[in-house]
């Protein structure tokens, strides 16, 4: 992200959190409810699309924040320093789930994920004094730095923050070594391990990184639903995040963002819509169903995503069709070269 | 510097390098030839480390070096380029530059962070890009370089560690004449420069006899013959294998 | 006896898991896709044969249209949804067959409901004893049709010439286009058998355990059993079913009384939950870092 970038990104963060006062409650709720799923979807961008590693493994992972965080807030730590040990504690876990990819590549791993996963919903259940079990942890609302802000507007304002700050952080950490590494041991593992690169490090980098953010994101859903239950951070999520980045676009840090909006509106539009038309006991088969079918025609028509069609009408509105088309930046290509492996 | 002793390397049934031996001492730059097939990929692979030999020795000064890992390697000073270049997407020219520097040469992670390194940057370009005709390309994506540029980047990519060996793996295969011998020029002047020995595999003749100091043939996995450019020319055993028994 | 009677149970929920992984391998091994869907058509299968023998077919006849009609699904699947997407990323590909077990379960949960549904009886109620063992008709017909399904199919596809074009389709798909073979019919043809055997594997399952929507996660359990087995071995697959089957059903009936009672003694954990349904994907990671190719799978090796 250039200098220029950031202060767009930064005014336009500056006029939300400005216009937050005048929000009512709902808008406030899909501001937070929009910017907590971008943070999640940009940890998974960092590792599926910058790092090539496919995990179904995320919708635990938010949950180990959420416990983590709830845990912590319960115990009355300030929600900052709840959301940063939510943070470590889910990227000791990621890096955990990493492990096997440091033998297996691409499908076996994503499996492997699958695995990770099941295990994580079990033990949610299992571990009755940090989870509460199938009841679910009710979690008490915690001060931001001293402040109150157990409103809609107040999470409105400190998920905001913790986006632009996750998005300014990632942006950077592609333009160092390590994360230009990651992007080459995603286009050929074998490549980069040619080329001298520590793969197992900096994979476990990628795990540790994206596994931090996806805890403040489980973090700061715990602390805006006030409650962490087992079925909230089942396989569906992992899916649902899988699902944001890929409409977004894979390795595309707007499209983190641009999917997470797609994938969380998408529901609340359907439900609207099942209300007007007196379908209310049907939605949520309704809603699944749509959902399901947009996955599919999206993925047939446009596995770049959206952030790579915006692009494409962005130049061809500025008629600049005379320049070379170059591919747009971050769109990936994980053809079946990363078939079975070892 | 390097030697190597007995390498013996099978896949399966098949031995494709028997009993080869190597000694490069600093500076020089020693090609290595051989028809196709006669293991010279191969053997490179386990002097970079990629493949491990089933029986051998490879000292690298006084350390035996046989089962390190490629990173290890790249970080005590053995580079490599790759006879393929392979098709990454997203990375500029700089990027990749960037990425061989750093297995010898890590910047520190924290100050990129914060602030990046123009500095860095342009260095990297004035040495290493620059003389292989690629400053202007600096910011382009590999896929929409030439061939002939890809594989240049990939040199200046093994050159930004500033390795104390050099291992190219058929560096001009592929590439247009006159571009040819402009690289091999290049390999010439950074030798100089940097004062790094040479290991040149490669099937163009006349680059390898303008280029090398010293050349060593290979043949059915085994070295055949070692010596000069022209000793090469007349050794009958050398003549044998590419020419058949005439 | 007991430990039998458990044996039992778990070849036969085995067996049917052995069915869906077959049609999952065959995919994957002609085309490259894994098939997460796999659950969906296997979903599919039970509740076409439901409805069919709601609409007053005997069962038996209602099964084998619903199979015939699961072939037609798998082939429109195919033709509609992958082919498309040749070139597609490969995560892209995973998700878009995510997308297919979305819908087909938001369509059975439209159509039929979230509730579990009594499944018409497909075979003659009814118990043998057998040296103190006993076992309902419907496991043994169970067993017996998987068995026999899968020693058909994979004498099919050893032994006859469309079997001989799935094989080289699998092994090399650019040299099988080049001798000539319609590779993209071979592709449809594998997830026509695919789709068949899900069907055929959910009804039987159903007519075992009940049917509801959540039939559909035997798609996810089948994964432990192919890894097991190793992608790309078909033998492998059976093998892995059953034993899972096996492993899931010990655990359940005595693994988990046993960790319970320790657990109670020491610790205030009271339960362990379904310990089962877990077994399988720790075993899954065990043999992942163990040996990643499977138990029957072969390494590939690859060239810099």
């Amino acid at each position: 992200m250039t200098l220029r970038q950031i202060l767009i990104l930064l005014a336009v963060a500056a006029c939300i959190l400005l216009l937050l006062p005048g929000l009512g409650r709902y808008s406030a709720y899909i501001v937070y409810v929009v910017a907590i799923a971008s943070i999640g979807a940009l940890a998974l961008n960092l590792l599926i699309g910058y790092c090539g590693q496919i995990s179904f493994a995320h919708g635990g992972l938010l949950g180990v924040g959420a416990y983590a965080a709830g845990n912590f807030g319960n115990a009355g730590q300030d929600m900052v320093v709840a959301l940063a040990g939510a943070g470590f504690v889910t990227a000791l876990i990621s890096v955990m789930i990493g492990l096997p990819a440091l033998r297996l590549r691409g499908l076996y791993f994503a499996i492997a994920t699958l695995a990770a996963q099941f295990i994580l919903e079990y033990l949610f259940r299992l571990l009755e004094p940090l989870t509460h079990g199938v009841s679910g942890l009710l979690i008490e609302p915690a001060p931001f730095l001293g402040f109150g802000v157990s409103t809609d507007r107040g999470y409105a304002a400190v998920s905001i923050i913790l986006l632009v700050l996750s998005l300014i952080g990632v942006s950077r950490l592609l333009r160092t070594d390590l994360g230009r590494r990651f992007i080459l041991i995603r286009d050929s593992e074998m490549v980069a391990r040619g080329m001298g690169i520590n793969v197992a490090r900096t994979k476990f980098w990628a795990f540790a990184i994206s596994g931090f953010l996806a805890g403040i994101a489980g973090g700061l859903l715990a602390f805006t639903t006030r409650i962490a239950a087992p079925e909230a951070f089942e396989i569906a999520l992992s899916v649902d995040y899988v699902a944001m980045i890929i409409v977004g676009g894979l390795g595309s840090l707007p499209g983190a963002v641009i999917g997470a909006f797609f994938v969380v509106l998408l529901p609340e539009v359907v439900q609207r819509l099942g209300e007007y038309f007196n379908a209310a006991t049907q939605t949520s088969a309704i809603r699944e169903m749509i959902f399901g079918l947009l996955i599919i025609l999206f993925m047939i028509y446009e596995p770049r995503g959206l952030n790579s069609l915006a692009s494409r009408l962005w130049r061809r509105w500025r008629g600049a069709g005379t320049k070379p088309a170059k591919t747009p930046s971050g769109a990936m290509d994980l053809r079946p070269s990363s078939e079975p492996a070892e | 510097m390097l030697t190597a002793r007995d390498v013996t390397i099978r896949f399966g049934g098949v031995v494709a390098v028997n009993k080869m031996e190597i000694d490069v001492r600093p500076g020089e730059i020693v090609g290595l030839i051989g028809p196709n097939g006669a293991g010279k990929t191969t053997f490179v692979n386990a002097i970079s480390g990629t493949y491990i030999p089933a029986e051998g020795s490879i000292r690298w000064h006084d350390e035996e070096i046989v089962g390190r890992s490629p990173s290890y390697l790249a970080r005590i000073g053995v580079g490599r380029t790759f006879q393929n270049v392979a098709s990454l997407n997203d990375l500029t020219v700089l990027d990749i530059v960037k990425v061989g520097r750093s297995v010898r040469k890590p910047s520190g992670g924290l100050r990129q962070f914060f602030f990046g390194n123009r500095r860095q940057d342009n260095d990297l370009t004035d040495k290493f890009l620059e003389p292989l005709g690629l400053a202007d390309h600096r910011d382009s994506p590999l896929q929409v370089l030439s061939y002939g540029h890809r594989k240049a980047v990939d040199i200046a990519r093994a050159l930004a560690g500033e390795p104390d060996l050099l291992l190219l793996d058929e560096p001009v295969a592929g590439v247009a004449p006159a571009e040819a011998f402009a690289l091999a020029g290049f390999v010439k002047r950074i030798r100089d420069q940097l004062g790094c020995a040479v290991v040149m595999v490669e099937h163009k003749m006349d680059v390898v006899m303008s280029t090398c100091d010293r050349i060593v043939v290979m043949a059915a996995g085994a070295k055949i013959f070692e010596g000069s450019g022209a000793g090469v020319q007349s050794d009958p055993e050398v003549r044998r294998v590419y020419l058949g028994d005439a | 006896m007991f430990t039998l009677q458990l044996v039992i149970a778990g070849v036969a929920v085995g067996s049917v898991y052995a069915l869906i992984a077959l049609g999952i391998v065959l995919i994957y091994k002609c085309s490259g896709v894994v098939n997460f869907a796999q659950g969906g058509y296997a979903m599919l299968g039970a509740f076409f044969t439901y409805a069919l023998a709601q609409a007053g077919l005997h069962p038996a006849l209602g099964l084998l249209i619903a199979v015939v009609l699961m072939g037609a699904v798998g082939a429109l699947t195919q033709i509609l949804i992958l082919r498309p997407m040749l070139k597609a990323p490969v995560v892209a590909v995973m998700m878009v067959t995510l997308g297919i077990l979305i819908t087909f379960r938001a369509v059975c949960l439209f159509i039929w409901g979230p509730d579990q549904l009594a499944f018409p009886q497909l075979f003659p109620a009814g118990v043998i004893e057998l040296g103190g063992i006993f076992m309902t008709y419907n496991y043994i017909a169970a067993v017996l049709l998987s068995s026999v399904l899968c020693a058909a199919f994979l004498a099919f596809y050893r032994y006859t010439p469309l079997g001989l074009m799935q094989r080289c389709t699998a092994d090399n798909t650019r040299a099988a286009l080049a001798i000539g073979i319609d590779v993209s019919r071979q592709v449809t043809i594998a997830w026509v058998a695919s789709a068949m055997l899900a069907g055929l594997g959910g009804a039987l399952l159903a007519s075992l355990n009940g049917l509801s929507v959540n039939l559909s996660n035997i798609g996810l359990v089948a994964f432990p059993v192919i890894v097991l087995g190793g992608m790309t071995s078909l033998v492998g697959a059976v093998v892995g079913g059953v034993v899972l089957g096996v492993l899931q059903a010990l655990t359940d009936g005595m693994l988990t009384p046993a960790i319970e009672r320790v657990l109670r003694e020491y610790t205030e954990i009271y339960s362990v939950g379904a310990l089962q349904q877990v077994i399988p994907y720790a075993l899954l990671v065990l043999v992942l870092l163990v040996r990643p190719q499977g138990i029957f799978g072969t390494r590939e090796s690859e060239r810099v």
